[in-house]
Parts: structure tokens; C-alpha cells; sequence
């Protein structure tokens, strides 16, 4: 499937300059945890990147304080920072790091307990760009030159409830639809125009992404909010099944993942993990136990073992390998510290806390690092994005770095 | 870079007397029946020293949110394989369940009306700081305990932690010469502060008994969980919070017992005038604050700023006792450090002994909580020190507030010649909560 798009590129690589009017290609990063919302990319990584792996930071921007990642389509990317109680979201060309263009308004830091800043990931589809602040603030600007295409505030409607850090999951385009983690089990827009489609009880939300899944009962969604995790149907929002998850302060923050009828599902504060059957209707945990606890980044999954941070901010946190199967930790691995990690096909890919980026290859035999290299400084707690050969990583502090070999 | 070496903490070991393990109580191998009210965060950091000292059997838990409640006794029953029972209501609990012990973490202005039911309720209480959020809740407090014979540990960990132990051995040894001054500080990061949408509280919460014997104002996530110190109808900032720590340091090493004057001025320049309407609010208590505590033999300031952090500072966090050889710095994370005047001496410095993640001492003040149980000593931070500690921020509120300086007698717990001041050793409670009498 790859390859009859690889063979499209030639063509489009001039349509680059021209326009950001453009089908999502395979090495694009449209959205939070990618192309096949997994945090897994198709791309291969660079044969230098495997051996030096801090590679080259070509350029750095500023973009203010927070925690969303980017999503990158063709020469362009997009993320959102905080600065001077105002969020600003940034279209950034990716060859040099200029700002293509810039769209700033009033929100607050947020800072409770952390440096604050938004935390959801603009989405590009299509020529458009979709943004949800931690605040209710969901915006659709022209991905060429940022003009806003419409625009609404999602707390005027009766259902919404602010959860404690504010919104944090990005929006989930599909078809003609935009799917939010707001109310008590999630929202539905139509992307021309933002009029609501469906939308849920009052309720805190959790703070993942909306996961569109089909299951064996149809087009799904698969939600998290501040009690638990949840399926409903995409066209409708009528529940499907919920599995109560009880965390401290309501956060249920890592994506779910699923594969074929089960799906799991983590989080932090010492709540632990569990994987889930899904069948008519019904919901059983398979197993459960705290080996992977996840606090927001998710997990990736390879083959049948699972990747990712077990632990807190505030303690040692350890990267883990699980197995799918059995919820067994098939290995830890305790100098990453409370990082965040993508997989670009069978390479890890890890952002230790400190800054530093680790390589090795996804195996349950062990985390065997081939090159580590130190890319940004500060607090990072934000998961890379890969696309197009080059990486993009952020600290809180709001500096951006694009690393390439 | 500094030209004198630094000395390390072994090397130190040698000059400083080694923090001598606590004695373990005589071991009466018996499982207090044990409450907490408030199952939050730092209630919960309690009750799990707690349960790992193996001195305790949890009975029940009480919180005003159901969520709260089910988080914390799904964690009781994980790690003790017993299930609480849960409780919503105090009052009820102590009523049903009888507790040997009650672990009160709940905000500063619940703390009063909860220790002295729990005393009267015959329980011995493990109270998280500051005493009280007036003056005269916490001397009832003092007084009810007294009363009623029961054991109180306020929890100011900082005055059992081996680097505050062997720092103050250090500090008395005379090394430092003469102390003239102190100066306490504590800086964070912030900015301008927008106002953020009142909601209605989450389901399953008892917003008007959170509140309690506060004002009733409408419900929002700055406030809880976890932002009460930031308003001031439930604590008192900062100072209350930080402050008191350093405090009760303070106390801890002088021979006085209280200043004899206190004036304290700061605001909120940076996050702005404080918002409270029926749609939106911010935080109210002051991002910037210094306070002046004037003693018969020396000094003591706070201050503290709410931006910034202290990124020109080398210790970020702590207070410095400047003696006639040099300064002693009493941290954190950061242990303590001696820096002589004479650029010939060495410095001096110790590390930190904390517990992780959270950076504290719980599990040696809770064994000294079971100890002043067993053998009816008074415990390192009973109720009498931790009073006189707790008074502290509060004057500086009090100053704050009224916008001069004020003369304390703090043989009576009065203010000299202000009425305007005395007043604010109380205040009005919400119906149907009735102040404390002393």
C-alpha cells in the first residue's frame, strides 16, 4: 500500500510549495500519535539515525510553555505553546523552522501543579487545521495562511464541564466529522462548519484522545473519561460499553489501544493497567495489575508486547516491555526516567525525561540501545513526532527542536 | 566557582554528631484502629507510612467527594487487603467507628473543628500543618487536646528529618557565632492569572461541606483538588504553607518563644487583583510577601514571590542564619550547608535523608507519634510547639491584611493596643458551624 503513494511523490513534492492542499501522505504526521494513531510510524528511520541518533538539531523555534506535540504534512508543521496569557497556535515550515503563521488568543497558563500550557495536538486534515484548547476553545483555520474558518466555545453549551487540566485530548477528524473528548462521553462536530452532531451527558472528560475503532458492532469511539473507559457509536454517541476506571483527580489521560476484540487501557497515579475483552455489548477484563502504569503518554504496541512509561512524574518512572497476553513485564529499563517513546516501524524511539533520545530495537529480550544523543534541555515530558526523515521534539519550556542526520 | 572546598557529608559526619536512629517505642505490637478524614494526596502520603509502619489497622476513611473516597480505599484494601468503610460525613464516622487514631489532612480551615471532635471523641490525632487558619481555632485546638489528655503530632516533618537534626546540633554547637538575622524564602514560577469558569461541583461531592465553616462560594478547579492554599477563605497562601515550616524551624532553634512585633506587606503585582464572581474566578492570596519577625535577639524575614523561582540563587528554597563566623543554610532537597566567613574554613555540608517522591520525613514522624502514644511523652511536634509555630503566619497575614505593623503578647495572644487587630484572631463561621471556644 506504501507503494503506489511512495510513486505519487514526485509529483506532490512540487505541489508542496505551491499549496498545503494536499492528501495526507504516508511519511506525514497529520495527528496526535500519527497517521495510524498508534504512535507507530511507517517511515524507515535514517541507517545514520540508528548509530547516532542525537543526530543534528538544524533548527530550534520558540513556541511557549506546554505539552502538545506536532502533527507535520508535508512541509509544514503545526503545534500550540503558551506565552503571556495567551496561547498561540504556530504553522511552522519544516525546513528552516520560519513561522509560516500564527494565531494567538487569551487563555490561562494553567499551571496547576506543572508549568500548564495547552496540552492537546492541532489536527490537519485536508487543508485545514483543528484546535481545542484546555479551556473550550475549538478552532478551524485555513492550514495555508491561518485564517480562521470558524471558530466556538464549547463551555457555552450546557453539557461541557471543564475537567481539573482542562481539555487535553486533540480533535479526531473522520469523514466529515470532528470527535472530541469533551462531556461524559465525548462530542461530535461537522468539520465545514462546527455545528455539534451529537454530543454526551455533563461529565468530566478524561483526558485522551477520541480512538475511532471498528468493532464488531460497527464504527466506534473508544473514550476515556474521569471514571472510566468507554466505547460509543461514532454516528450516533450512543454507548456502547463503559468499564469503570477510577483514578486519583480523574485522569485517565493514555489512549487506549486495541487489537482485534481487546483493547487497553492504563493509567498513572498508581492505578495500574488491564486489558479488555470486548463482545456484545460487554466488557471483561482479560488481566489487570499495575506493571504499566501510565500517567498520560500511551504505550506502543509491536507484535504482541507493549512499549511504554510505567510511573509517575514525581517518581522513578521505568520503561517497561509487557506482554499483551499476560500482562507480564518481559523487561525495565530504569535511565529513561519518566520519558515518553514512538516506535518508527521496529525502532524505539525514546525521549528521556532530561532530553536525551535513545534508540534500540522493539524486542521483548531487552532494551539494547545502539546510540543515544542529547537534543534539548529542560523538562521533557512531550512525545516526539517523526516525519519525513526528520524528528520534532519539545521541552515545556516551549523550545523546539528539529533533528535531522 | 567557589575557591574553598567543599566538604562532603562524611566529612562532615565527623564534626556533626550522627542522627541517632529514633528508639523504637517499646513495642506494644498493637494495631490502632485508624481514621483518616480527608483522602487525598497528602492524607493519603500519611496513611500509607502508616500502613507500612504496621502500627495501624484502617477502619474507615472520610472525604466530602465519593471519588476521592473510592480512589483511596481501593488503595487500603490493595495494599492491606482489607476494605474501609467510607464515610462522608466526620462527624459520623467518629460517631460509628470509634478510632484509637484520626490522620486529619483535610484544608487548613477544617483543621480545628476536626481535631478537637476527634480529641473530644477520645481518638489521638495526627494533624497535618498549619494548626488552624486563626489564631484562636488553633489555641482551642491546644487547649481541647490538653483537655482531653490525647496525644497530637502536627505534622512539621522538617523537625525530624536527620539534616534538620543534625543542622541544628550544628547550628548550636556556637560555629556559626552569634545569630543576628534570619531570612526564610520560597519561590515559585507564575504569571498574569486569567479567571477561570466557576462549574458546578463534580458529581458526588459535598461542595458546601468542603467548604464548611467558610464562605459558600461557587465551585472551581483552581480550588480543589489540590489549590485550597492559594485561596484565602481556606488557609493562608504561602506563608501558611511553606512558611510555617521554616517557622517552626525558627522556633526550633531559638530560646524565645515569640516575636514581639510583626509587619508584613507584599500583594499580588504579578497574577493581579483577585476575581470572584458568580461566573469566573482566580486565586486570591498573595503572590509576592515579605514579613518581618522582630525578636528580642534577632531578626527574621520571609519572603516569597510566586514568579521568577530563584534561578540567581544558589539554594532555591530554605533559610539562611547568618551568624558572626558565617551562614548556615537549612534547604530542603538540598540538605544544609555552612559557608564560614573566613574564606580559609571549609565548607561545611550534609545532605538531605527524605522520602520519595514527595521529599518528606512521614515515616520517622509517625514512629515518634506512636512512641509519645505509648509512653505519654510529648511528641517532637506536638501541639504546643506547632501552636506557637502556626501563630506565626498568621500575625503575618494579619499584618498583611490590616496594612501596618503589629505588637504581640504572646503570653496572652493578644495584640497590644489594636482592636482592628484582635478582631482578626477569630472570624466568622458559616451556619450551622460554631467557632471554636479556647
Amino acid at each position: 500500500m506504501k507503494f503506489p503513494l511512495l510513486s505519487l511523490r514526485i509529483p506532490f513534492l512540487l505541489l508542496w510549495f505551491l499549496s498545503l492542499n494536499l492528501p495526507c501522505l504516508a511519511n506525514d504526521w497529520p495527528h496526535w500519535r500519527g497517521a495510524q494513531r498508534n504512535g507507530i510510524s511507517e517511515e524507515a528511520l535514517p541507517d545514520k539515525a540508528l548509530k547516532n541518533i542525537g543526530g543534528k538539531v538544524v533548527w530550534k523555534a520558540e513556541i511557549g510553555t506546554g505539552f502538545a506535540s506536532c502533527s507535520v504534512v508535508g512541509g509544514h508543521l503545526f503545534t500550540t505553546g503558551h506565552e503571556g496569557g495567551h496561547d498561540t497556535i504556530f504553522c511552522i515550515r519544516t525546513a528552516d523552522g520560519a513561522t509560516v503563521w500564527k494565531h494567538s488568543f487569551p487563555a490561562d497558563l494553567g499551571d496547576k501543579f506543572y508549568e500548564g500550557g495547552p496540552g492537546a495536538t492541532p489536527t490537519i486534515e485536508g487543508e485545514r487545521v483543528y484546535l481545542l484548547s484546555k479551556w473550550g476553545d475549538l478552532f478551524c483555520f485555513q492550514a495555508l495562511d491561518g485564517k480562521v474558518i470558524w471558530k466556538k466555545q464549547l463551555r457555552d453549551e450546557d453539557e461541557v464541564r471543564v475537567p481539573t487540566w482542562g481539555f487535553n485530548g486533540s480533535p479526531t477528524l473522520v469523514g466529515d466529522t470532528i470527535y472530541l473528548n469533551v462531556g461524559s462521553a465525548g462530542m461530535a462536530l461537522r468539520k465545514t462548519d462546527g455545528k455539534i452532531l451529537w454530543k454526551s451527558d455533563r461529565g468530566d472528560p478524561g483526558y485522551s484522545t477520541p480512538l475511532p475503532v471498528d468493532l464488531a458492532s460497527g464504527p466506534a469511539l473508544l473514550l476515556s473519561n474521569g471514571k472510566a473507559y468507554l466505547a460509543v457509536e461514532r454516528e450516533t454517541g450512543k454507548k456502547l460499553w463503559s468499564h469503570r476506571w477510577i483514578t486519583r483527580y480523574g485522569v485517565n489521560a493514555a489512549d487506549p489501544i486495541v487489537k482485534e476484540n481487546q483493547v487497553f487501557i492504563s493509567s498513572g497515579y498508581n492505578k495500574g493497567c488491564a486489558l479488555l475483552k470486548i463482545g456484545n455489548g460487554k466488557v471483561e477484563p482479560l488481566w489487570k495489575n499495575k506493571n504499566l502504569r501510565s500517567q498520560f503518554n500511551g504505550s506502543v504496541l509491536i507484535d504482541n508486547f507493549l512499549y511504554g512509561i510505567d510511573g509517575d512524574s514525581n517518581e522513578d518512572a521505568a520503561l517497561k516491555c509487557v506482554d499483551w497476553r499476560t500482562g507480564e513485564v518481559r523487561w525495565s529499563f530504569d535511565q529513561c526516567g519518566f520519558g515518553s517513546l514512538l516506535a518508527i516501524r521496529d525502532q524505539l524511539l525514546v525521549l528521556d525525561h532530561k532530553g536525551s533520545l535513545w534508540v534500540a530495537p522493539a524486542s521483548p529480550e531487552g532494551f539494547k540501545p545502539t546510540s543515544k544523543g542529547k537534543i534539548l534541555d529542560g523538562k521533557c515530558w512531550t512525545v516526539p513526532v517523526f516525519a519525513h526523515g526528520k524528528i520534532y521534539a519539545r521541552n515545556s519550556g516551549g523550545t523546539l527542536v528539529c533533528v535531522s542526520w | 566557582m567557589n575557591r574553598r572546598a567543599f566538604v562532603n557529608t562524611t566529612a562532615a559526619a565527623g564534626i556533626v554528631t550522627q542522627v541517632p536512629l529514633l528508639a523504637k517505642s517499646e513495642k506494644s505490637g498493637k494495631k490502632y484502629r485508624t481514621a483518616l478524614i480527608g483522602s487525598g494526596w497528602w492524607g493519603m502520603n500519611i496513611l500509607r507510612e502508616a500502613m507500612a509502619s504496621g502500627t495501624i489497622q484502617v477502619v474507615a476513611l472520610n472525604d466530602v467527594s465519593d471519588d476521592a473516597l473510592e480512589v483511596a480505599a481501593e488503595e487500603v484494601q490493595d495494599l492491606s487487603g482489607a476494605q474501609p468503610k467510607t464515610y462522608k460525613d466526620y462527624r459520623e464516622l467518629l460517631e460509628k467507628e470509634k478510632p484509637e487514631i484520626v490522620i486529619i489532612s483535610t484544608p487548613d480551615h477544617w483543621h480545628a473543628l476536626q481535631t478537637i471532635a476527634a480529641v473530644q471523641a477520645e481518638a489521638h490525632v495526627f494533624v497535618e500543618k498549619p494548626t488552624g487558619h486563626t489564631i484562636q481555632e488553633s489555641r482551642a485546638m491546644l487547649n481541647a487536646a490538653t483537655r482531653a489528655g490525647k496525644t497530637v503530632q502536627v505534622g512539621l516533618h522538617r523537625r525530624i528529618g536527620p539534616h534538620h537534626v543534625s543542622g541544628m546540633e550544628f547550628l548550636r554547637s556556637g560555629k556559626v557565632g552569634k545569630v543576628g538575622m534570619v531570612r526564610m524564602f520560597v519561590a515559585g514560577r507564575g504569571g498574569k492569572e486569567q479567571p477561570r469558569a466557576n462549574e458546578e461541583p463534580p458529581k458526588g461531592m459535598d461542595w458546601d461541606m468542603y467548604c464548611g465553616p467558610a464562605p459558600l462560594r461557587p465551585f472551581n478547579s483552581r480550588i480543589h483538588p489540590g489549590g485550597f492554599r492559594h485561596f484565602l477563605d481556606f488557609a493562608n497562601g504561602i506563608l501558611g504553607d511553606w512558611g510555617v515550616h521554616w517557622l517552626d524551624q525558627v522556633l526550633w532553634w531559638t530560646e524565645e518563644k515569640y516575636p514581639k512585633r510583626v509587619y508584613s506587606t507584599g500583594g499580588r503585582p504579578v497574577r493581579g487583583t483577585p476575581v470572584l464572581n458568580e461566573s469566573e474566578q482566580t486565586t486570591d492570596a498573595p503572590d509576592t510577601q515579605v514579613a518581618v519577625y522582630e525578636f528580642e535577639s534577632f531578626t527574621a524575614t520571609w519572603e516569597h514571590r510566586r514568579y521568577a523561582e530563584n534561578p540567581s540563587e544558589k539554594h532555591k528554597i530554605g533559610c539562611y542564619f547568618y551568624g558572626e563566623n558565617g551562614i548556615f543554610h537549612m534547604g530542603w532537597r538540598d540538605g544544609w550547608t555552612y559557608y564560614p566567613a573566613n574564606s580559609r574554613d571549609k565548607v561545611i555540608h550534609q545532605d538531605s535523608q527524605l522520602q520519595q517522591p514527595d521529599g518528606h520525613n512521614l515515616k520517622l514522624l509517625w514512629q515518634n507519634f506512636i512512641d509519645g502514644i505509648e509512653s505519654g511523652k510529648e511528641t517532637v511536634c506536638g501541639l504546643e510547639s506547632s501552636h506557637r509555630s502556626s501563630v506565626l503566619p498568621m500575625l503575618g497575614m494579619m499584618s498583611l491584611k490590616l496594612g501596618r505593623s503589629i505588637q504581640w503578647d504572646g503570653a496572652a495572644e493578644k495584640v497590644l493596643n489594636d482592636p482592628a487587630a484582635n478582631k482578626l484572631l477569630k472570624r466568622d463561621y458559616r451556619g450551622p458551624w460554631v467557632y471554636p471556644e479556647a
